[in-house]
């Protein structure tokens, strides 16, 4: 049965390759062909990591590899495996109601709109801070429900108000889709924060996974356009680096919620030409990366994109930026936000919260 | 899986003629889109139970009927392209979210039925506008441009809740 599989992957590679190196604009777009499997096993998560992990799997998780946009959207999220876990614990699963929230758009299409969040009850000397949030699902799955916790945490912790940016997704819209979202929400914020209560002075960019990547390249942009400068970023395990063969991509391959071949698979559809993962702002580490503000870059230590952020700071302070990285152990992709349940996760958001608190002290 | 999905896809490109296998079978649309009507009335029945929030209460009475509207548009629908419709079951994911509802009473029910809508309704559209645009049975096709005004709408006055 192998060597009949194998037989029929490379028919299709022959006979496809070429004219299908990129998925066609529709969220009904066959997945890629797989790749042959590493065998490696990922390192074994903490136990309450492990507990999540378990949750997203009884929840009927299918491999995003191997189906279409449409389904892998319809699959439960790690988000929603906390969930299973919370309610397990007997924890409401309700949003705190401490913090409330508006959508509001911010250009013509569905898709560009911002939830913003800001503390319901918390008294505030003056303007707040204000972060623009990016969420994850590497351009094609999840949007701005799916990654409740953290905006919704920030916000809490930070008496701030944060931006979470919903933007348009691949295939429907692709790269640089998503970046043109993200760069024009950041100028709508910086016209509009101070209607909201806002400092427009004191403006963060944070995002994880593929919003990661969109925090630290809306500061690239910001940069080149003389915009208000954010006084901070908060990465949290970005898309940064395009190399294949990162140290992470070889030993959690296999890793869940995030493995190799699903890296793979967003590329797929979020790219219109074989060259576009080598643009810099996808490919962050080949960016020009001077001049940047202060940066904060979270990773999950079993997370094929562990090394994205790991060498996305050494390139960083090559070029002269305040750069701090931390891998936490036994967590995965994803573990940010889970504090209520994960103890890794807990103690990445205090220290991210502090991070920002001091850079909104200044 | 593996064997289905590297078996499927070749042939899909090579006697399509197009990058589009059919990976929505009429069958599957017509499970997916019952699931979800099955879910939108399920949760919609234990808020009301609860709610005091008109906004709640006037969405949720909404949601009973529209997606009745739309299980009975669909089912005539796969009537009339022979598809076989199996009566809708939750998934695994619905499962849990209405176990997640039933857990908490009064504003917190309202909070996680808001939330829930919020995300249920994205994957719908997505399903419905997928449907719509890539379907075979033309009947369902139909049926699925039909729904996703309705659910643009649903999503319109989530919006502001």
């Amino acid at each position: 049965m192998t060597v009949y599989q194998a037989a029929i992957a490379a028919l299709y590679f022959g006979a496809a390759s070429a004219a299908f190196a990129q998925s066609a604009p529709s969220t009904d777009a066959s997945p890629p062909p797989l790749a042959a499997r590493t065998m490696t096993m990922p390192a074994a998560a903490a136990p309450d990591m492990q507990a999540v992990l378990d949750q997203i799997a009884a929840l009927g998780a299918k491999p995003i590899e191997t189906l279409t946009p449409v389904k892998a959207r319809l699959q439960p999220s790690a988000a929603d495996g906390a969930k299973a876990v919370m309610r397990m614990k007997k924890m409401s699963t309700a949003p705190d109601p401490t913090v409330a929230t508006m959508d509001i758009p911010y250009g013509a299409d569905p898709m560009q709109f911002a939830r913003i969040y800001k503390p319901a009850n918390a008294p505030s000397n003056g303007p707040r801070p204000v972060i623009v949030y990016y969420h994850g699902g590497g351009w094609v799955i999840a949007d701005v429900n799916t990654y409740d916790a953290a905006p919704r945490l920030l916000s809490k912790q930070l008496n701030a108000i944060v931006v979470s940016v919903e933007y348009r997704h691949a295939p429907e819209a692709k790269f640089p889709a998503q970046h043109d979202d993200a760069f024009a929400a950041y100028r709508w914020v910086l016209q509009n924060a101070a209607a909201w209560g806002g400092d427009p002075t004191k403006i963060a960019l944070a995002g994880e996974s593929a919003g990661g990547n969109l925090a630290v390249a809306t500061a690239i942009y910001a940069r080149d356009n003389n915009l208000t400068k954010p006084v901070h970023i908060l990465s949290v395990y970005p898309i940064a680096n395009s190399s294949m063969s990162l140290p992470s991509r070889m030993d959690s391959a296999n890793a869940k919620p995030l493995n190799a071949a699903m890296l793979k698979w967003f590329g797929y559809y979020y790219t219109k030409t074989t060259a576009d993962p080598m643009d810099p702002r996808l490919n962050l580490v080949g960016a020009d990366l001077r001049g940047l503000p202060p940066t904060t870059i979270i990773n999950a230590q079993i997370d094929p994109l562990r090394s994205d952020g790991e060498t996305l700071a050494v390139a960083m302070k090559a070029a002269g930026d305040k750069v701090e990285q931390r891998t936490f152990p036994g967590v995965t992709h994803e573990f940010f936000g889970m504090g209520t349940v994960v103890r890794g996760a807990y103690d990445a958001e205090m220290y991210a919260i502090g991070r920002l608190n001091t850079a909104f002290s200044k | 899986m593996n064997r289905f999905v590297l078996l499927a896809a070749p042939a899909a490109l090579l006697f399509a003629g197009s990058a589009f296998a059919q990976v929505m079978t009429p069958a599957e649309y017509v499970m997916t889109a019952g699931a979800s009507d099955l879910f939108e009335r399920e949760s919609a029945k234990l808020v009301l139970e609860t709610t005091y929030n008109p906004e709640v209460k006037m969405f949720a009475t909404m949601m009973l009927t529209a997606h009745a509207q739309s299980t009975a548009e669909v089912k005539a629908a796969a009537m009339k392209s022979r598809v076989p419709a199996a009566a809708p079951m939750l998934t695994p994911l619905q499962t849990e979210m209405i176990a997640e509802l039933t857990a908490v009473n009064g504003p917190d029910r309202d909070g996680v039925y808001i939330a829930q809508q919020k995300a249920a309704h994205g994957g719908a559209l997505s399903v419905q506008q997928a449907y719509a645009m890539d379907g075979t049975a033309p009947a369902l096709k139909s049926a699925a441009s039909d729904i996703v005004p309705v659910v643009q709408h649903h999503i319109a006055l989530l919006m502001k809740m």
